[in-house]
């Protein structure tokens, strides 16, 4: 008999059924749309961020005071590198899929034409493939995503694929100052060595930069003769925003307690990652470059609490939107349920029938409106970041607990005023 | 009518609130951007140093609002214990201003005599905070040197070319060590006075890095006006950080533009089908009044103007809340007030009225062309 009722509501009064499950859909969109966003918005925007280049260096462990010890003016004395080979095992530590990019930077004092310039030999767009335990890992990375605000004036940006290794970028006001043009070809000279490099772009890169050459590894490990090594390594790693413990870490990581360690280690901090590469690099220094990595956090913190208060204020309207509709679409209905109890039914049975269609009304507008706000959300995420915004499990949960609420909470003042509902009084016509 | 009119206030709210976010999102990051330091570096235009009353000009160019800070540098390089290291005097109080990333492990020096040691340099000379250390400046002593203030001790004669040199030394208290995991972790920076003292010659700084926010081409715009005033400085933007802002900028105000658009979409929905439930439910007394002998079109013009007025009502209402709420992120995200804008009250109003008359539009034309004879009999 009770199905036979709820289904008897459904397959009469399925227009005003079909309005409360729309507006329980809109609600339901709105809602996982923006939750999805606001999930996602950190690791966009910290993407985003990447545009400011490396917030890691890797440096030999004990080269900042080799250096110190004989001269500081002049590179060649470097005695202490990371092995090239070596480098693959940045593909290997916990949070490499988080290190979006990473490029050796070996610079060498070279001189151009009779004038002293810094010579830097990197990676552009270089395929590292490594072997370790018998897994490959291999992956592209190099300069030119760490030096997206590089603006090439002249040519083009420097290709492995499809430049010789003696190829070479020259900043904007060294190219000034000795006229050179892309396409041409410059001899540098290294302690003894020379090389004929020719010039396939000019860029401007707004700082010291401007004044240096860049060439590719291979061509300034020749030029410097330190053989495979290199210098130093620029790594750009999208981490999380600091917080105490990060804090209490950076000082000194055995000092962390058993469960404060695994959580530290577990999480993208830069200081657990810098931990990482020197784990799996012994021989290596890695440190924050504070700059970069104090700002992010804090851009990053920022940009989430405002998407959340953004996204509050949308549910709270959605939830209003729906509560509204719930609560008129009952207080309709006096007339029917009214007649209900005056052939007997009692105040509890009444409000489970009215509940029951409710909810299998909201279930269904709900479940559309999932899909509706995801198609939103990727609809945000590709216009503004050109990537999809993934779906997130724990949207999914908090939509569903809002909507049952939302619900329940809107047909209360229906349902109280159900139970003063006086039959005699309603179906007389004086309500 | 209650119901309808929290819908729309609830709608309104949400258009405001969202409007201003979206024109005080800039604004208001970029603030928070300057946490990446220096966006524009002053260097001397032609040889020599920059004269130090320039800077003042140069920076007058920037509102007060904008500037953030500005920080001038001098270096020098000198020796410690026998070894080369490059000084750099700058402004203990208003550094931070311009690199709030640097961490301090001691304390920042508050005086002369007091020095911040770069972490490579500390670990170099094996300096902790607290350790005592002298500097010390070799130079010629010809006439322009007034020799009366330095001891005779650290002054000595070359015995081939006969010439006098001075070797000037400086105590210094390390009182904290920079960590930057930059090129600043190489330099011991102290007070202006001290490397005064220790070079005996007065001159202008080398390098001023200031921190203005503002978009990439008001920047540029302020740094080709500063260049154009022939002062001793040439204004550079740091297109690193100003590129990298420019782009996260732009994306952050389209998020929020399309996220406004989006809950703005929804929210219009939402008003018009509770509009279309309230006035579902008066069909009663719209097929009385027809039957009464009520024209088609004062019905549609009295429910119209209802609910135009009810629009305006919640409209006005809205933009009001909406404010406090804009007001209320803003308090809390940026921990600043926001802008008011006068004029997103009359385009959150005209809005609002314009959603619940077509949201209107659609159930009064529904309602009138039914037969009032069927609606009261209640079928």
């Amino acid at each position: 008999m009770f199905f036979r009722m709820v289904r008897g509501t459904f397959a009469r009064q399925w227009k005003k059924m079909l309005m409360i499950a729309v507006t329980v859909a809109l609600g339901a969109s709105i809602a996982t749309a923006m939750l999805n966003v606001m999930l996602d918005v950190g690791d966009k925007i910290n993407e985003e961020l990447k545009t400011y280049g490396s917030n890691i260096t890797v440096i030999p462990q004990s080269e900042a005071v080799i250096s110190k010890l004989y001269d500081v003016e002049n590179n060649d004395v470097q005695t202490e590198y990371i092995e090239e080979e070596k480098i693959g095992e940045l593909m290997t530590i916990f949070w490499a899929n988080n290190i979006t990019d990473f490029a050796p930077v070996n610079d060498t004092l070279a001189e151009l034409n009779g004038t002293e310039v810094t010579l830097v030999g990197s990676w552009f767009d270089h395929h590292l493939e490594f072997k370790k335990k018998g897994t490959v890992y291999q992956r592209d990375t190099g300069l030119t995503n760490l030096r997206s605000w590089w603006d090439i004036t002249e040519g083009e940006m420097l290709d492995e694929q499809k430049h010789s290794e003696n190829c070479a970028m020259v900043g904007v006001q060294l190219a000034a100052e000795q006229n050179i043009r892309s396409g041409d070809t410059v001899t540098v000279e290294c302690s003894g060595r020379t090389k004929q490099l020719e010039v396939v772009g000019i860029f401007e890169s707004g700082d010291d930069e401007d004044n240096y050459i860049y060439t590719t590894l291979d061509c300034e490990q020749e030029l410097s003769g330190c053989g495979d090594m290199m210098k130093k390594v620029e790594v750009s790693a999208i981490t999380s925003p600091d917080d105490e413990l990060a804090v209490k870490a950076a000082r000194n990581p055995s000092l962390l307690s058993g469960d404060e360690y695994d959580l530290w280690y577990c999480t993208a901090y830069v200081s657990s990652i810098c931990f990482q590469i020197q784990e799996a690099i012994p021989e290596a220094s890695a440190s924050a470059v504070r700059q970069i990595a104090d700002s992010e956090g804090k851009i990053l913190e920022k940009t989430q609490l405002l998407m959340t208060l953004i996204t509050v204020l949308s549910l709270f309207g959605a939830t209003l939107g729906i509560s509204n509709l719930v609560t008129s679409g009952v207080m309709e209905r006096s007339q029917e349920l009214a007649l209900l109890k005056a052939v007997g039914a009692t105040n509890g049975e009444v409000t489970l029938l009215v509940l029951t269609e409710i909810m299998i009304t909201s279930v269904i507008g709900a479940a559309a409106g999932y899909f509706l706000g995801f198609a939103f959300a990727q609809v945000i995420g590709q216009s503004v970041f050109s990537s999809a915004v993934e779906m997130s499990g724990m949207a999914a949960f908090i939509v569903i607990v809002l909507i049952i609420a939302v619900t329940l909470v809107g047909s209360i003042p229906a349902i109280r005023m159900l139970m003063r509902l006086r039959p005699s009084e309603v179906l007389h016509g004086g309500h | 009518m209650i119901v309808a009119l929290l819908a729309i206030v609830v709608g309104a709210t949400i258009l405001s609130g969202l409007e201003m976010i979206y024109y005080d999102v800039p604004r208001q990051m970029s603030a928070q951007f300057r946490s990446y330091g220096a966006n524009i570096i002053f260097t001397p235009s032609g040889d020599g140093d920059i004269n130090n009353d320039d800077i003042e000009k140069g920076v007058e160019v920037f509102g007060s609002d904008e500037l953030e800070g500005c920080t001038a540098y001098r270096y020098e390089n000198t020796k410690i214990h026998n070894m080369p290291q490059a000084l750099a005097a700058i402004d203990f109080e208003s550094v931070l201003k311009t690199s709030p990333y640097w961490h301090i492990g001691g304390d920042m020096p508050s005086g002369n005599g007091m020095a911040l040691v770069g972490a490579k340099a500390a670990e170099g000379l094996g300096l902790k905070s607290g350790d005592t250390f002298v500097c010390v400046n070799s130079f010629e002593v010809d006439e322009s040197v007034d020799t009366s203030d330095i001891p005779s001790y650290e002054m000595y004669t070359d015995p081939e070319s006969g010439e006098t040199y001075c070797d000037h030394e400086l105590e210094l208290v390390c009182s904290g060590i920079l960590e930057t995991g930059g090129s600043e972790e190489d330099y011991i920076y102290v007070t202006y006075d001290d490397i005064t003292a220790l070079t005996m010659n007065e001159r202008g700084c080398d390098i001023v890095e200031v921190s203005a926010a503002g978009m990439q081409e008001d920047l540029k715009a302020a740094a080709e006006k500063i260049n154009s005033m022939g002062l001793t400085i040439s204004a550079k933007l740091v297109k690193r950080v100003t590129a990298s802002e420019s782009t996260v900028l732009t994306k952050l105000q389209s998020l929020v533009f399309i996220v406004t658009f989006v809950v703005l979409v929804l929210t219009m929905i939402c008003v018009a089908t509770t509009m279309t439930a309230v006035i579902t439910e008066r069909r009663k007394e719209i097929g009385l009044r027809k039957a009464l002998g009520a024209l088609n079109s004062s019905i549609i013009g009295e429910f119209m103007s209802e609910g135009l007025v009810l629009g305006g009502i919640g409209g006005i209402l809205g933009s009001v809340l909406g404010y406090y709420f804009a007001q209320f992120v803003s308090m809390n995200v940026f921990s600043s007030s926001i802008t008011f804008r006068p004029l997103l009250i009359p385009i959150t109003i005209a809005a609002s009225v314009m959603v619940t008359g077509l949201a209107c539009l659609i159930p009064i034309k529904s309602a009138v062309d039914v037969d009032p004879a069927l609606v009261l009999k209640g079928e």
